[in-house]
């Protein structure tokens, strides 16, 4: 027969496997302040239905205060609580420390690589026909800008790229420009690093703003030439529904 | 009887909401870490005596830990350069509470008058794009505070700049370097207070990090031009740089209050449960 204390722990630990490991498997992992915020919850639960009644209080409860009182105790039950006696002011010390010690690590990175681009570069379409010819002057043009950074081969491994933090975008990676829209890439490439919102950390971008040097037309292209030479080809507005 | 029990019980609860509480830290995600093989910050190290602010050779130097940073042809705007002559950067940085030093060294094959290197900061509050801190479209920046040296002058300019032809020489000069070429490598020594009276220039508060980035430029002739001038030069993005704090010893304090206060805790509630029993 289990006591109220095992059939709490099993609980508990149920809770924790559940929201740890099983739910990630249909969403998103939770953040561990959330899991903690419900292991709570769950815990505060059990304490209630446990205190509830007299008799089930003293089977919660009963076992755990004469653990601490240790009264009648020998052998490895004398060693347990002399532990947990010695242990709970160390934790609290350690734990006064770590919320107190001042952060030795540099400020954290949480860059958005793919942010929402602004209103007037959503669903824009291609003005220029998929054909070799085009195609072809995207890659020419491609080589003559893109390339120092973004690679020959569209690896996002050209010349100077190793110097860059973010790093320069890998097309041939099926995260990249495989996950996004035509007109998504013609904002990225006309308005540049600098355009990026806030979440996307512009300062840090080298990509140029190439509006300033390359015409609409340019542009255009160098996204045809882009896909085909990375292999891959744009997300569409059917494959979203 | 039943009361007591209520009442320890309500005890214990607080308690161990106390100790789960305390314990939120162990659940918090890991903080990044630094990436293997390449810095991402540099940290100025505090020293008893004096700085080897001007001396790139000072043997003080040696036992400093380095940071290294690869940097790239500038590309981000006309006009560009696509192949540079330095290719990465060590970094190590020291303060004495009221001074600071930073010494970079880099590899260039040769000694020439037109040889230059860089250090930019971001200013205030505001983030700054590290190319001259331009203007971006969606954020509002800040301004950059660069420390310029040529070889030509053996001295620094402390400079500001907020975007493209920006770039002026400050009415305040505080900023200092002194370089040195020697077996194919620059050592270049900058030197400031950490603090200065000029808004336009970054101030560094000991233990609070700040936005670093590096420019080198290699000044060897081509047919009579220098091979990197101006917009074309070796870059770094944004790193991290602080100056370390001292020792905060009151946290030990902090920390013996509250191992005394749980220890207290615990022998409230062992002695209260010992009665309880006995009656």
């Amino acid at each position: 027969m289990r006591g109220p204390i095992t059939s709490g722990a099993i609980l508990l630990a149920g809770v924790f496997v559940f929201l740890k490991f099983i739910l990630p498997l249909f969403t998103a992992p939770l953040p561990a302040s959330l899991i903690y915020l419900y292991m709570t919850l769950a815990f505060s639960g059990i304490m209630l239905y446990g205190t509830m009644s007299a008799s089930s209080l003293e089977s919660l409860m009963g076992p755990v205060f004469r653990f601490l009182s240790g009264e009648g105790q020998s052998g490895t039950g004398k060693l347990a609580r002399l532990a947990v006696l010695v242990l709970f002011p160390l934790l609290v010390g350690w734990q006064t420390y770590t919320s107190l010690a001042p952060s030795d690590l540099p400020p954290g990175e949480n860059r958005t690589i793919h942010p929402a681009p602004p209103g007037e570069f959503v669903g824009l379409a291609n003005p220029y026909q998929n054909n070799e010819a085009n195609i072809n002057m995207g890659k020419g043009l491609y080589a003559a800008y893109c390339s120092p950074c973004h690679g020959a081969n569209y690896d996002g491994k050209g010349p100077a790229a190793k110097g860059f933090n973010p790093p320069p975008a890998n097309f041939a990676d099926p995260g990249t420009i495989a996950q996004l829209q035509e007109s998504y890439l013609f904002w990225r490439i006309k308005k540049g690093g600098v355009g990026l919102p806030v979440e996307a950390m512009p300062w840090k971008s080298a990509m140029p703003r190439w509006e300033v040097e390359l015409p609409d037309e340019f542009i255009w292209k160098i996204i045809m030439g882009e896909y085909d030479g990375a292999h891959q080809s744009p997300r569409t507005w059917e494959e979203d529904d | 009887m039943l009361n007591k029990l209520r009442f320890l019980s309500t005890v214990t609860l607080v308690g161990i909401s106390g100790i789960l509480g305390s314990t939120a830290g162990f659940a918090s995600d890991p903080p990044p870490a630094e990436e293997v093989g390449a810095s991402v910050s540099i940290r100025m190290y505090q020293v008893e005596g004096t700085l080897p602010a001007d001396d790139p050779n000072s043997p003080q130097w040696a036992a400093v830990p380095e940071s290294e940073f690869n940097l790239a042809p500038q590309v981000h705007w006309p006009e560009r350069i696509q192949e540079v002559t330095v290719q990465s950067v060590k970094v190590k940085g020291l303060h004495d509470g009221q001074n600071l030093a930073i010494l970079v060294e880099y590899e260039d094959p040769t000694d020439d008058p037109k040889d230059a290197a860089a250090i930019e900061f971001m200013v205030g509050d505001k983030k700054a794009h590290f190319a001259h801190g331009q203007p971006m479209l969606q954020v509002e920046g800040g301004p950059v505070n660069i420390w310029f040296w040529k070889k030509e002058t053996g001295k620094a300019l402390d400079m500001s700049a907020k975007g493209f032809k920006t770039l002026s020489t400050q009415e305040k000069q505080d900023v200092s370097a002194t370089g040195a070429w020697a077996g194919g490598s620059w050592k270049v020594v900058f030197t400031r207070a950490l603090k200065t009276e000029d808004e336009q220039d970054v101030q560094i508060e000991p233990g609070e990090w700040r936005s670093v980035a590096f420019a080198f430029w290699d000044g060897a002739l081509v047919s009579g031009v220098a091979k990197e001038k101006g917009s074309q030069k070796a870059v770094s993005s944004w790193w991290s740089i602080r100056a370390e704090p001292s020792a905060d010893n009151s946290i030990f304090g902090w920390v013996i209050f509250g191992l005394a206060l749980a220890a207290g805790f615990e022998l409230v509630v062992v002695r209260k449960l010992r009665k309880g029993q006995s009656a």
